[in-house]
């Protein structure tokens, strides 16, 4: 496991470290409609500038804070491809075939994949810079209020918390699963695509299967030690919101505010 | 054909802040034909020797050596790597996957060049080195079969490949006293027959009564490495280490302690017992 994956928690000490998760949950979801509501180039140069911002507030490295969406570089290439070809084909610049590109499809694949590159990034940050107990204590924070109406908080809380658990084990396991295979004679490693698909079998089976034994183990151990779900309503005291906590909601609330009202 | 580590590093995670160094310059060589022990406490190094003489991480610095061939060059083949090094790792069973016994055992048969029979009679003889019958397991699914059973199994995988370089990490824990005894008299067979086996284990007991040398990391660096009788008669030095040098020589330190003369060396069980018979007849 020499390269980490993506997105786990790094600890540091920097100002986005120390927000409150729920706050940082927040910011992010402004953060996100300010993004999905900008329309124009200048806006698109305002937010690379803001998660450049913040990527350095967080003293996360760039390499870590946009792996995840260079990794997607393929995916990006397929959406724009997509747009430019089929978004507009009413009054293209060439028709061929099925194809018709149009300066329409190529702005709208552009804004695409500038807003999905952009709020990946900014996960990012988010996802590096909180540990992942804090982010689901968060989200149970969060979602509290919706118990109101029957909304059982804790439990997807919990099931939440047991799935990102899950993620850096099931990453070993994989990695483990890949080089017995790989000892073996699996050709993982080798350039023909033929290969790398052939190989793909003997990696998912026993994940799979590791997976689900792991999750059976797992939830009878819970129950072993009385866990028996949502029942009790429990009543959490959170820390409240610092000074910080508010200063961040506010700016992100007003760079949204911003972008929609522009919009 | 022998292993050469020249001064290899190993770091995990490099520049992040899980950055962690696992081996540190550590230059060993494993000649053809042995048998060495490799110990150690946990996170001293030993998992991540094997992932680097399989070629499967490549050190952060520092060369290593199959056969004369550096194994991290671009032009050396890694197929000839995994035909030749034969890995059982922690826990094998989880790499079962196929439909049946035969075509798992098979697996590291699939790119060799090898006939239908032969592949057939190397699947079968490691089957049955596993303590299988051959005709009564080969159409079954290896996942149905129990933990130990499974454990077999994978380790016939790796076995049919009959690989001359064989490199084992803990494959004692958890087998029981019977399969035990008769997996490392396995092994001592297929050494015997030319195979050089490197096996890391805790087991002190086992390694001073099967494996010629030893090897016992500390902190990513040699601790000690020499002849098992030599190393396994530092009886002091090795409990303070927390490895452990087997019942054989506390035993025999102890009634050295007593005044016993028992020499030097003595390690294994059955020398042991001659010792102490012969001291009665006296």
């Amino acid at each position: 496991m020499r390269q980490l994956p993506v997105g786990l928690y790094q600890p540091a000490d920097s100002v986005i470290h120390r927000l409150s998760g729920s706050a940082k949950l927040l910011c992010m979801l402004l953060l996100l409609i300010g993004v999905v509501n900008t329309t124009t180039l200048p806006g698109y140069g305002i937010w690379v500038l803001l998660t450049a911002l913040l990527i350095r507030l967080a003293r996360i490295s760039p390499g870590t804070a946009l792996g995840s969406a260079v990794r997607l570089k393929w995916f990006f290439g397929v959406i724009l491809f997509m747009n430019l070809c089929f978004y507009q084909p009413e009054d293209p610049w060439v028709r061929w075939w099925i194809f018709s590109p149009s300066y329409a499809g190529l702005i709208q694949g552009i804004q695409v994949v500038a807003r999905v590159f952009l709020l990946l990034a900014m996960s990012n940050v988010l996802m590096v810079s909180t540990a992942p107990l804090v982010m689901t204590d968060a989200m149970e924070r969060l979602l509290s209020p919706l118990r109101l109406i029957g909304v059982p908080a804790g439990l997807i809380a919990m099931i939440l918390s047991v799935a990102i658990q899950f993620i850096p084990t099931l990453f070993e396991e994989t990695d483990n699963i890949r080089k017995a295979q790989t000892a073996r004679g699996a050709r993982f490693d080798s350039p023909r695509l033929w290969d790398k698909a052939k190989a793909v079998l003997p990696l998912l089976v026993p994940v799979f299967l590791a997976a689900f034994k792991r999750a059976d183990e797992l939830s009878m151990a819970m129950e072993a030690r009385g866990y028996r779900g949502d029942t009790q309503s429990r009543k959490k005291k959170y820390p409240p919101f610092q000074t910080a906590d508010w200063l961040a909601l506010l700016l992100c609330a007003a760079v949204a505010a911003a972008f929609v009202m522009i919009r | 054909m022998p292993v050469e580590l020249r001064k290899v590093s190993y770091t995990y995670a490099p520049g992040t802040p899980y950055a962690a160094p696992a081996l540190k310059e550590l230059s060993l060589t494993v000649g053809d034909g042995e048998f060495v022990g490799v110990m150690g406490r946990t996170g001293c190094g030993k998992s991540t020797l094997i992932q680097l003489i399989a070629g499967l991480a490549a050190p952060s610095d520092g060369q290593i050596f199959l056969d004369g061939e550096n194994i991290n060059e671009r032009q050396f083949d890694r197929n000839l790597l995994r035909q030749k090094v034969g890995v059982v790792f922690q826990f094998p069973e989880i790499q079962l996957f196929e439909t049946t016994v035969q075509k798992d055992v098979a697996f590291g048969l699939k790119y060799l060049d090898r006939s239908r029979e032969q592949k057939e009679a190397a699947v079968r003889q490691a089957l049955e080195w596993m303590g299988f019958d051959y005709e009564a397991v080969r159409n079954r699914s290896p996942l149905g079969f129990s933990g130990g059973e499974k454990r077999r199994l994978a380790i016939a995988g790796v076995l049919a490949v009959m690989p001359k370089f064989l490199i084992l990490d803990e494959p004692l824990a958890g087998l029981d006293p019977l399969g035990r005894d008769a997996f490392l008299e396995l092994l001592r067979k297929l050494n015997q027959g030319g195979m050089t086996i490197v096996m890391i284990s805790h087991d002190a007991d086992a390694l001073a009564e099967y494996a010629d040398r030893i090897v016992i990391l500390k902190d990513g660096m040699l601790f000690k490495d020499g002849p098992a009788a030599q190393v396994f008669s530092d009886y002091k030095g090795l409990e303070a280490n927390g490895t452990g040098a087997g019942q054989v020589s506390g035993i025999a330190e102890r009634l050295r302690l007593r005044g016993w003369e028992i020499p030097a060396g003595t390690i294994r069980y059955r020398r042991l017992l001659d010792e102490i018979a012969g001291r009665w007849t006296q």
